[in-house]
């Protein structure tokens, strides 16, 4: 890309300004702000300096583009008709504006609109997909003629104003009829019960487009997509969704959506043929391999190209800061989270992934600080809930913790990350049933996050119940596949329900992921041992439960051959191979793990008969200090052989 | 929650003392004056009523960080050349972030010995806190209280103790490394500073929110608590300044704390806002009743009787009081009940005409058995307050009916005892009791030592209600003596605070007007009188004692103006309200004698005879000297009127000495004038042809003579102008009689001086006054 043009640029702050004037008339106010951010983090040029009526009149420049982009985005035909309802439509977003969501979609819509709103009542349990597949062929069509027949002539605006009025009064009395979170009665199967009847619309407009002649405009598809999406119709939403930004690039939200439908980065990897070609399609790229954790080096490489042009931007950074934190890379996602609260102190979006790092860090003095800020901005966010959780739980006040995150998902039941956490709580205080449920619905909201995954196949680890835990452990490795800790995880459930090969195999995918990283290599939560592992240097734990697998197969060579690797970590790479390097030894030294590797190694020796060596590693034990009596016992033992073997060689 | 619940900046501190305390070793001197300053800022000040304790709550000064500061300024701490301030400031700033905040509290825990681990070896220089200790119990409290905090709560605190160690930053200078940080190191590290748009969001209230945040719901209570018990000790008002602070504290903060209601009952039933009152005890009630105590229910009721009757309704004062009676039965509540019958039988004992009239017709039989009975109740429920009051109560009733002193004075004593033994705050009444004991025996010194003991000694502790009863008693001895402008001096002594209480206020006036009425009477000041006995009218809520004098002041006012039926009529209309009501025996005989006295000045001595004897009898049995004497001095002067000279003077001569030691001047006057008038009178008898006859005379004459200049001195004394003359005019008349006319000139002339000085002394307090 480049750096930009100044025609460029100015075209592109034109489609911002656009942008965010649309997304106000819509109603759409996060796209808005998003869209507004993103306009206010472009430098501003010498160029705009220099037309000296740009620079000093604000105004015609928020004007400009609403009349000369009208014109050549939109068709006459709309405009003509925003023009004739211009009042009912004010009308209808003053009353969106004050919330009073169905007085706003009455404005546009009969109140008997919507057909299918009758069915769902009778049939509650039917899904929105059901319900917006099958009733339009089942629907009175008279009655959906007199209905379309009002929404046809209605401007796009207007309509997509009533429907989203609709759609959130839905997801509004949704909330209202929910139960406490994680309370007996709830399942998390509320539904919006205004959905089939939006879809009913929705559906009749979109057939009806290619003979009335209309110009899409993107909007509706957006909305279409939302509704299709929660009835997990998800290809058919995605293709709406791609739709919708074909025709209108600059509604984030629709961008958003699309990335939520994304489960593996293979379904990125397809559908970016589809999309169209501006910077738009490259953020939601960045963003969309962020969430899917995908951190490489292109990545980044993009990021800083779009960082070029929106050198400002919060949200860019928050990607950078994400991103380097699914690297671990906790240090620069720290420095970069912590300037960004400088230059924007009012900001709390993501302060709970800043939470998160800080948990890790185990910067608890500053965690205090981010929870005291995020609380004197607005005390009533979840991502403040969240932070005060966090904070909460590495003081180990679990308890505590739980009623910030429940806070949190009461404030809004599809935050992710509070979900995750206050499964991690649950855990932390042995409530292993609530913990799974908390897991589950994190995953239900978000399939990608992988703790969520990994945090079930712990807890039922905990409860034994291993081939449950392995399929859960197998998702998240999935998810992050160069993580060795997944894949350990992974290893050992397949070591416990006897797939031994398995196990090895995963076992060694940990190896191999393990080196891949060459930063240190830790875990964002749970028992997290932190090892500061070099390059080249082999988790031993991991060598030794190998190790320990081939002997269950008796293979007992690759099993001592191993168990000499485990050994061999303590010493570093260089002593073998690496002897031009001039990297001081990096060696894990004498551990736990590798003692007992230590032991059994001197065992088998032992029973091999190699006394000599078996009589070194058990001195080496004792000089170690570890499994002293046993390495005793051995000592002994040895002697005694080798006497009787002299006494028998005399003999 | 605008008002923290417990926790405030001021407790905080108070952990950081306590962990300094535990967490080094102190040097020995230290120790004391650092446990007594913790103590007496974190526990509630038991209300012990023996001793006055100090005043923590008034003002906010106590709360603030300069307490500290001057506490710990002058003790040393284990580190040389340096104070326990310098250590516990550099505490106090080590606390430099909101972790460390919580980081101090569950450290705190570890203060706190377990019961378990008791065995287990403490470290070397540390100390713990037993679970059960004071400090322990506070420690434990404070912990507790953080950790129901809220998040916000617990960062609202953080910013109040912010706020209150501020005037200590200039001590920072003192401890390297400190002062660099500001208020919070992690935005020291992260470069903020005042200014900066990110600490104006963390930390920019601070210096908005001024007051929020410095009290405590706990602290509240406290303070309440401390009002009430101040309000209903010692029945004073709330001091204005206070009340202002309180209605900044309680005003925006937007608790309502229902002693706050209790509170305001008493400020408004103490300044005389019956409405209000009556109001604010209402809403109390209905507060209280959220606590689903039913108990409260009659503690209600016993206080809008006491509050009704105070007001004068003694009606709905006894409905209330049966009602509470009936009630407390129920609850089988001893302490209200035996409360509610000690405090009928005290209303049906102070103003008995109104309870009558109200319908009372006495609930426990007699009043010696009610006594009993109260008695026998109180020892079984060991309730030694109720015991003592109601000693008292059978004292006052052994003087009131003329009974044996002794048996009076083993009860206050047995009452006395009582006190001091169970720490008993009823001081106040029992010396009350004890002055008018001794004033009844007509030994004024011992009572008015009495009433000077309790003004002195008990000052603090004792209801103001009898502070200002023994200020006035002070001022009537003091006027009887003559002393008027010390008296009065006396009375406008008190300080103005206490007027504040409608009650004290009225007594107060009635009582200077008494004395004022007094000496414009003995001055002969007809108009001051007239004028000062239209608004000393007693009525139905007046103290019962203050109105007998009053009708008192009101008879001698009509004698000394010679309004003799109208004298005698209001003698007539006093003993028959006297005879319903069954009252006090002194009040009977005052009345007897001032009927004699009236027969006296209307040249009837005669008439009064009888009347006389009976009083003087009574007197004697009962012994109450003062109105013996003034009997004494009746009978005297019936018996000169008869003829009966040696008799009289006989009589007198044995009275005097006794009435001198009553300082009395105007009793004393009286019978120095008496006693004149028999010798004049033994004078006449006296044979004057046989030479020892007129030898007799003579010395009977200067005798005379004698004893009228003493009566005339008394008289001086008091300003009785009357009084004074009639001595001058006897001068003059014996002058004459012993045929010295320029001398008998001489006195008539110093008489006319006199009365005309008097007259002048009048005109001169009309123009002044």
């Amino acid at each position: 890309m480049g750096t930009l043009t100044a025609a460029d640029e100015a075209q592109l702050k034109a489609q911002l300004q656009d942008a965010v004037v649309c997304c106000t008339d819509r109603c759409l106010s996060h796209s808005a702000k998003w869209a507004a951010e993103l306009l206010n983090s472009l430098p501003s040029t010498s160029v705009d300096d220099g037309s000296d009526t740009d620079a000093d009149s604000p105004m015609s420049d928020a004007r400009a583009p609403h009349t000369p982009a009208d014109a050549v985005s939109k068709n006459p035909a709309e405009l003509r008709l925003e023009a004739q309802e211009s009042h009912r439509y004010l009308l209808a977003k003053s009353y969106f504006d004050c919330r009073e969501f169905d007085r706003c979609a009455a404005v546009f819509l009969p109140t008997t609109l919507p057909p299918g709103a009758i069915h769902p009542s009778s049939s509650p349990a039917a899904t929105p997909k059901q319900a917006g597949k099958g009733k339009p062929k089942a629907g009175t069509p008279a009655k959906a003629k007199s209905a379309t027949g009002t929404v046809q002539g209605l401007s796009q605006r207007s309509l997509f104003l009533a429907l989203y009025a609709k759609y959130i009064a839905g997801e509004k009395r949704m909330n209202e009829d929910s139960e406490m979170i994680l309370g007996p009665q709830d399942g998390g199967v509320t539904l919006n019960k205004e959905l089939p009847g939006i879809s009913v619309v929705l559906e009749e407009w979109f057939r009806n487009l290619p003979t009335s002649g209309r110009q899409p405009q993107g909007w509706l598809e957006y909305l279409y997509g939302i509704v299709l999406a929660k009835g997990k119709n998800e290809p058919l939403a995605m293709d709406y969704f791609i739709r919708s930004v074909h025709q209108y690039s600059y509604n984030w939200g629709a961008w958003q959506e699309l990335s939520n439908l994304l489960g593996t980065i293979e379904e990125l990897n397809q559908i970016v043929s589809r999309l169209p070609q501006n910077i738009m399609t490259f953020i939601f790229h960045v963003t969309a391999s962020q969430e899917l954790y995908q951190s490489t080096e292109q990545i980044h490489a993009s990021l800083s190209q779009i960082l070029t042009i929106f050198p400002t931007s919060a949200f860019l950074k928050t990607q950078r800061a994400l991103l380097l934190y699914h690297t671990k890379d906790f240090e620069d996602a720290e420095q970069v989270f912590s300037d960004l609260l400088v230059t924007d102190p009012h900001r709390v979006d993501h302060l709970d992934n800043y939470s998160n790092i800080l948990y890790v860090m185990e910067k608890r003095a500053k965690l205090a600080f981010l929870a005291q800020l995020a609380t004197s901005i607005d005390k009533f966010r979840p991502e403040t809930c969240c932070v005060i959780g966090n904070y909460y739980s590495s003081k180990s006040e679990h308890e505590k913790a739980v009623m910030y995150f429940r806070r949190a998902l009461t404030l809004d039941r599809t935050f992710l990350s509070a979900w995750t956490l206050m499964g991690h709580e649950f855990v932390e205080m042995k409530n292993t049933h609530a913990a799974i449920e908390s897991y589950r619905r994190a995953v239900d909201v978000n399939r990608k996050d992988y703790r969520a995954w990994y945090g079930l196949g712990q807890t039922y680890e905990v409860l034994e119940m291993h081939s449950y835990a392995l399929f859960y452990h197998q998702r998240a490795a999935a998810l992050r596949p160069y993580d060795p800790k997944l894949w350990m995880a992974v290893g050992q459930c397949f070591g416990r329900i006897g797939k031994v090969p398995n196990g090895i195999r995963a076992y060694k995918r940990a190896l191999v992921a393990g080196s891949y990283y060459d930063a240190g290599v830790g875990s964002s939560f749970g028992s997290g041992e932190v090892s500061g592992l070099g390059g080249g240097i082999l988790d031993p734990e991991v060598l030794y439960q190998i190790a320990l697998l081939y002997e269950r197969v008796n293979d007992m060579p690759e099993c001592a051959a191993y168990m000499e690797l485990v050994l061999a970590q303590e010493e570093g790479p260089e002593f073998e191979d690496a002897g031009g390097e001039a990297e001081p030894a990096a060696g894990v030294g004498v551990t736990a793990t590798t003692s007992k590797a230590r032991l059994w190694l001197a065992r088998w020796e032992f029973m091999r008969g190699m006394y000599q060596r078996a009589m070194e590693l058990a001195n080496e034990l004792c000089q170690d200090g570890v499994e002293v009596e046993d390495a005793k016992a051995l000592v002994r033992d040895i002697r005694a052989r080798i006497e009787r073997e002299k006494g028998d060689g005399r003999a | 929650m605008a008002t923290p619940r417990y926790l405030t900046a001021h407790k905080i501190s108070l952990l950081i003392l306590v962990k300094i305390y535990c967490g080094s070793p102190l040097p020995a001197s230290a120790t004391i004056p650092v446990l007594s300053f913790i103590i007496s800022h974190s526990i509630p000040s038991v209300s012990s009523t023996a001793r006055a304790r100090p005043c923590l709550e008034n003002g906010e000064t106590s709360f603030s960080v300069g307490a500290f500061e001057d506490a710990l300024q002058g003790i040393a701490s284990s580190m040389p050349g340096r104070t326990l301030l310098d250590l516990f400031l550099k505490h106090m700033w080590e606390l430099s972030s909101f972790d460390t905040l919580h980081d101090l509290f569950d450290g705190m825990g570890h203060l706190v010995r377990e019961r378990d681990d008791a065995a287990a070896e403490p470290l070397a220089d540390r100390m713990y806190l037993s679970r059960t200790s004071p400090v322990g119990a506070f420690v434990r409290r404070a912990r507790l209280e953080f950790i129901r905090l809220q998040f916000d709560d617990a960062m609202k605190l953080w910013s109040a103790f912010i706020r209150y160690r501020a005037p200590t930053a200039q001590w920072t200078k003192r401890l390297a490394g400190y002062a660099l940080d500001g208020v919070d190191k992690i935005a020291g590290e992260m470069g903020l500073g005042p200014g900066d748009d990110l600490y104006e969001v963390a930390y920019g209230h601070l210096a908005v929110e001024e007051r929020e945040g410095t009290i405590s719901i706990d602290d509240f209570d406290r303070l309440l608590e401390f009002q009430l018990d101040q309000l209903q000790r010692l029945g004073s008002r709330v001091p204005d300044e206070m009340r202002e602070q309180l209605r900044t504290m309680l005003g925006p903060s937007g608790v309502a704390l229902r002693q706050s209601h209790l509170v305001k009952f008493f400020d408004a039933w103490k300044a005389g806002d019956y409405t209000s009152a009556f109001d604010n005890l209402h809403r109390y009630y209905d507060y209280a009743m959220q606590t689903r105590e039913k108990i409260h229910y009659q503690y209600a009721l016993l206080h809008m009787a006491i509050l009704q009757a105070d007001f004068g309704c003694f009606g709905e004062a006894i409905a209330a009081i049966n009602e509470t009676i009936a009630t407390a039965r129920e609850n089988q509540d001893m302490t209200c009940l035996n409360f509610s019958l000690s405090w009928l039988n005290h209303m049906s004992k102070a103003y008995p005409r109104q309870m009558k009239g109200a319908g009372y017709m006495g609930m426990l039989g007699s009043e010696r058995d009610g006594l009993t009975f109260l008695k026998a109740k109180a020892k079984e429920t060991r309730m030694y307050n109720l015991l003592s009051a109601t000693l008292l109560n059978e004292a006052k009733l052994c003087l009131a009916s003329g009974e044996s002193i002794p048996r009076a004075l083993e009860y206050m004593y047995q009452a006395s005892h009582l006190h001091i033994k169970e720490s008993i705050n009823n001081h106040g009444s029992q010396m009350l009791l004890l002055g008018s004991l001794f004033s009844r025996l007509g030994i004024t010194h011992l009572s008015d030592v009495h009433c000077q003991l309790l003004l002195h000694c008990y000052e603090h502790s004792c209801p103001i209600d009898e502070r200002i009863r023994s200020v006035c008693r002070c001022a009537l001895s003091a006027a009887q003596y003559g002393r008027y402008d010390e008296a009065l001096d006396l009375l406008q002594a008190i300080h103005a605070t206490t007027h504040r209480s409608l009650k004290y206020h009225q007594y107060l006036f009635l009582c200077t007007g008494l004395v004022k009425l007094k000496r414009a009477v003995r001055r002969t000041d007809w108009t001051a009188c007239e004028s000062l006995l239209s608004f000393l009218k007693p009525d139905s809520s007046t103290d019962p004692e203050m109105c007998f004098m009053l009708s008192e002041a009101r008879v001698e006012y009509l004698m000394a103006r010679g309004l003799h039926s109208d004298a005698f009529s209001a003698i007539e209309a006093l003993s028959t309200s006297l005879r319903e009501e069954g009252v006090d025996i002194l009040h009977r005989i005052t009345i007897l004698l001032a009927k004699a006295e009236l027969f006296r000045r209307v040249g009837k001595p005669t008439m009064g005879f009888s009347v006389t004897l009976r009083a003087a009898s009574v007197a004697f049995k009962a012994r109450l000297m003062p109105c013996l004497w003034s009997a004494t001095g009746l009978l005297a002067s019936i018996l000169s009127e008869l003829g009966e000279y040696d008799a009289a003077a006989r009589l007198l001569h044995a009275a005097i000495p006794q009435a001198l030691e009553h300082n009395d001047n105007s009793l004393v006057g009286v019978l120095y004038s008496h006693i004149g008038d028999s010798y004049m009178g033994l004078a006449g008898l006296a044979d004057t042809s046989a030479a020892n006859g007129a030898r007799l005379r003579a010395a009977n004459v200067s005798r005379a003579e004698l004893y009228i200049n003493r009566a005339q001195e008394s008289f001086k004394k008091v300003e009785d102008i009357t009084g004074e003359c009639e001595q001058l005019m006897k001068k003059a008349v014996i002058a004459r009689l012993r045929g010295d006319e320029k001398l008998a000139e001489e006195w008539a002339q110093n008489h006319n001086r006199v009365w005309e000085a008097g007259l002048a002394r009048l005109v001169d307090s009309e123009t002044s006054g």
